[in-house]
């Protein structure tokens, strides 16, 4: 090739002299060193800097921590999103996801409404020594299980069970404060009475406004008891709504909840794309799960080394993730569910469990990578944490 | 050890292949991305049971293997091409107007010369001319700049000197008067991120040259698949890759590239550093400014951002026929106006007649989406300064109406999507920002003016010693440019370190 050919070609000198001009004069790259990165801040911070101002009692067993911004900046969310709390307990730094109960429209505080779980390192560490005044350190708020106006009807059937009301809470507050065109049936399992988190302001609200329905179905209910009792079956369902046309269905809870109710909800004849289900962590009694090898016992040990890193123990019945965590090795978390990806580590021998359904890139699947919130050790392992 | 021979700062597609170039040539590499998977622009992310991919709509250059493109043998020195499953796309693309005006254009060029005067009849002679140009104008650029002839001159190649740096708009007005046809030739150039007012007609000639040539392809696995493929290459030539850790410092030392410093505040001694990172960033973040040469910062402030984009990512629960959805690549029109009311309309965020690319990876791979589903990526350009308008708190409201404007639009082209969406995803041009670090959520780097075109550029050099740069920002733009982008710059420090 001739070098410099180009400057031979027909209009070569306009463009020098444009190149000319717009050196002179700047072109829009100029403007973009005032740097947008701030505006992202305030949608998608990395972190947040949160201080405890209040904690209120709900139930024996629940509290409402309300968090306030240490730089009186709260990002926007979604109602139904959440977010992750990243803590140092007892030296293990971890992470756990919360719903976000109160709704968008109030900007000076997020609240979090936490359930204890029995032996739960969390959960008890949240209520039990966390006080008001307190920092703690979060993610931004994240996740999809909210309203999405693209494609959710009007109508929403709520599902929720125990602690799963929390994201239900945030719509249905955000609905009654902006006076949002929504019809809702809250259907709110719990095994008794006692455990109903928000029912006195459920109460209220469905006696107020006449498109919230609530619903409460409990379990174990006592004898005076009048509501529904049992589960969410279609039954109870199909009391309460006249036809299944024209709703988007929601459902957030425990496992249980999600393996008795979703059958239900499909055999009311209820597409899979009507029906949106949120996360709920790790899935508890992982050696029950379809598909686990009976010859690996939930207590099993296996080695686990690290490329290039320490080498640890892991138990078969434990998440990798959780395992990585008590030997103080921090891998970025966010859902701790399968399903953000932020977990992602590469598995270069050995095999895990990894429960069906769980969202891996095709690609990632082909070379090993899998998500270690939701990955069981079958194996003595070695894998690769870039 | 905290010294490599070359650090390569960001895992797009032209880091990745940079490093594992590199890496292949025996070279100690660090890879440095601040995400948790590599790619860039190319990857995709899961919702429910889809898995959607982001950026890529047909990839160019790959050829067969009798006939190869130049990315086909790049990718094969490379040792990646056995590790990827490529499908051959048989159109260049479809047309769907809101009248009801259809029309494929075939990946052979007589098919579709055909098929362009059957329903264009009054402009028969004018679309045999055409594309007999851009037939010509291609022979004479690869002579001239793929075999280097060392004898080029006017007389030789005639197209070559007169069209080159001429705007599409210009010759599509010398050769049609019917404005349908000249949108639908030059739908390409939305591709190229600029309207054809402002788009050299070297670039649309080649692009339309290189699809019906080498043509378009698809990717078994998305993006993802080739970025994981790159990664594990250089992983296994002893790469080191850090995930979830950018550079925040670069070193320079009498106009020598000295060390990075990591976001783990981690000191990394190199004389080598292939930025895969924004000139606009590593400039004005990464180095030093004092370090910078005077010329250097009017250099890139007198340069445009391209523009971004806005994306439904949609899964439906049926397959493409019940959408009427036939073919893998689908242009979306509403008007016929190619002129500069093209850059008006992308510097709305609102989406009223703009041009949007709706590609169903579906119809080229059945294996794509789970059985009985498919996936739908619809895109049009939106410059992203006018989104940083919106007030933080107003973004989501914003997000969902622009969304809803357009699938409006696609549902006046196929009026049963609406019924068998499952998941729907949106991104802005903040949601690019975000996940790119691009300013103004720049998808193409630089914006691909004539101006701003290699033959007037710096392209991957540096005046500062021992730095390259590597990805969209160094020249053309879209995965097989930006993929030979790193392979080039690999190749410079190679040569510099073997004269040394």
């Amino acid at each position: 090739m001739r070098k410099g050919i180009w400057q031979e070609f027909d209009g070569y000198q306009d463009i020098v002299e444009e190149i000319k001009v717009s050196r002179k004069l700047g072109g829009t790259v100029s403007s973009a060193m005032v740097s947008a990165e701030e505006y992202i801040r305030q949608l998608h911070p990395d972190r947040l800097e949160l201080c405890v101002s209040d904690i209120i009692t709900e139930t024996p067993s629940t509290k409402t921590l309300r968090l306030v911004s240490k730089d009186n900046y709260l990002p926007p969310f979604m109602a139904g999103q959440y977010i992750a709390l990243y803590l140092e307990i007892a030296g293990i730094r971890t992470s756990r996801p919360y719903s976000i109960s109160s709704q968008p429209n109030q900007v000076g505080y997020y609240d979090i409404t936490v359930r204890r779980v029995e032996n739960g390192l969390v959960s008890n560490y949240l209520l039990d020594v966390v006080k008001r005044g307190d920092t703690l350190i979060s993610s931004g708020p994240a996740g999809n299980f909210y309203f999405n106006p693209l494609l959710h009807k009007k109508t929403m059937v709520c599902i929720a069970g125990g602690s799963g009301i929390t994201p239900f809470m945030s719509m249905i507050r955000e609905i009654i404060e902006c006076a949002l065109d929504r019809l809702v049936y809250l259907f709110y399992g719990n095994q008794t009475i006692d455990d109903v988190i928000f029912g006195a302001e459920l109460n209220r609200i469905s006696k107020r406004f006449d498109h919230i329905h609530y619903i409460p179905v409990i379990e174990e209910p006592s004898r005076k008891y009048e509501g529904a009792c049992g589960f969410i079956s279609r039954d109870v369902m199909r009391e309460v709504l006249e036809n299944i046309e024209d709703k988007s269905f929601f459902i957030c809870g425990p496992q249980g909840l999600y393996d008795f109710c979703l059958p239900q909800i499909q055999e009311m004849g209820v597409p899979g794309r009507k029906i949106k289900q949120e996360m709920y962590g790790a899935p508890p009694n992982i050696w029950q799960y379809p598909g686990w090898p009976h010859e690996v016992h939930q207590d099993d040990v296996f080695t686990v080394n690290i490329k290039n890193g320490k080498q640890l123990t892991a138990k078969a019945g434990e998440p990798l993730l959780v395992a990585l965590e008590k030997n103080g090795v921090v891998v970025p978390s966010l859902c701790r569910s399968g399903d953000c990806s932020m977990c992602r580590l590469k598995i270069l021998s050995g095999k895990v469990f990894q429960p069906a359904g769980v969202p891996v890139r095709k690609s990632d699947k082909k070379y090993g990578y899998v998500h270690s919130c939701v990955s069981y050790p079958l194996e003595n392992l070695e894998i690769l944490i870039q | 050890m905290n010294a490599f021979d070359v650090v390569v700062i960001g895992a797009g597609n032209g880091g990745l292949t940079a490093a594992a170039k590199l890496a292949q040539k025996g070279l100690n590499v660090l890879l440095l991305e601040r995400h948790n998977v590599p790619g860039g622009c190319a990857t995709s992310f899961c919702r429910g049971r889809f898995e959607f991919e982001v950026a890529l709509h047909q990839l160019s250059g790959l050829g067969t293997a009798e006939k190869p493109g130049l990315l086909r043998m790049e990718l094969e020195q490379l040792g990646v091409l056995q590790d990827l499953e490529f499908v051959e796309i048989s159109d260049l693309y479809h047309v769907a107007a809101s009248d009801g005006f259809r029309i494929t254009l075939k990946t052979d060029r007589a098919e579709t010369i055909a098929v362009l005067q059957d329903k264009f009849p009054h402009q028969k002679d004018a679309i045999q001319r055409y594309f007999d140009l851009m037939a010509r104008y291609a022979n004479d650029m690869i002579s001239t700049f793929i075999f280097r002839d060392p004898e080029a001159s006017r007389d030789k190649y005639p197209c070559l000197y007169k069209y080159a740096l001429q705007n599409s708009k210009a010759i599509l007005d010398e050769f049609f008067s019917d404005p349908l046809l000249k949108t639908i030739l030059s739908l390409y150039s939305g591709y190229l991120g600029v309207p054809p007012t402002r788009l050299a007609f070297a670039y649309l000639a080649m692009l339309f040259f290189q699809y019906m040539e080498f043509k378009p392809y698809h990717l078994k696995g998305g993006s993802q698949a080739l970025s994981n493929a790159i990664l594990n290459k250089f992983l296994s030539d002893g790469g080191t890759a850090r995930f979830n850790c950018g550079a925040k410092k670069i070193i320079v030392d009498k106009g020598q590239i000295n060390a990075v410093v990591t976001d783990d505040d981690d000191e990394i001694t190199t004389n080598y550093i292939v930025s895969n990172v924004s000139p606009v960033a590593t400039y004005n973040h990464l180095i030093d400014p004092a370090q910078v040469p005077a010329a250097t910062s009017v250099e890139i402030k007198g340069r445009n951002l391209s523009t971004s984009a806005f994306t439904l990512f949609i899964g439906f629960d049926c397959e493409p026929d019940q959408l009427d959805i036939t073919e893998t690549t689908n242009f979306l029109i509403s008007t016929t106006d190619i002129s500069d009311g093209i850059r008006d309309r992308m510097n709305r965020p609102d989406i009223q007649d703009d041009f949007m690319l709706l590609s169903c990876y579906d119809i080229s791979d059945p294996e794509f989406s789970p059985p009985g589903t498919c996936q739908a990526n619809v895109v049009t350009l939106k410059y992203g300064e006018p989104w940083l308008r919106i007030p933080p708190r107003r973004y989501h409201d914003v997000k969902f109406r622009c969304a809803e404007s357009m699938l409006k639009r696609v549902e006046e082209i196929y009026p049963r999507v609406r019924d068998h969406i499952e998941e729907i995803e949106v991104a802005t041009p903040l949601t690019h920002m975000r996940s790119l670090g691009h300013p103004f959520g720049a998808i193409y780097g630089y914006e691909t003016l004539t101006k701003d075109s290699l033959f007037f550029q710096p392209g991957r050099y540096s005046p500062i010693q021992g730095l390259f740069f590597a990805g969209g920002w160094t020249g053309d733009q879209g995965f097989e440019p930006t993929l030979r982008s790193g392979i080039s710059a690999a190749k410079s420090i190679i040569r510099r370190l073997g004269a040394e």
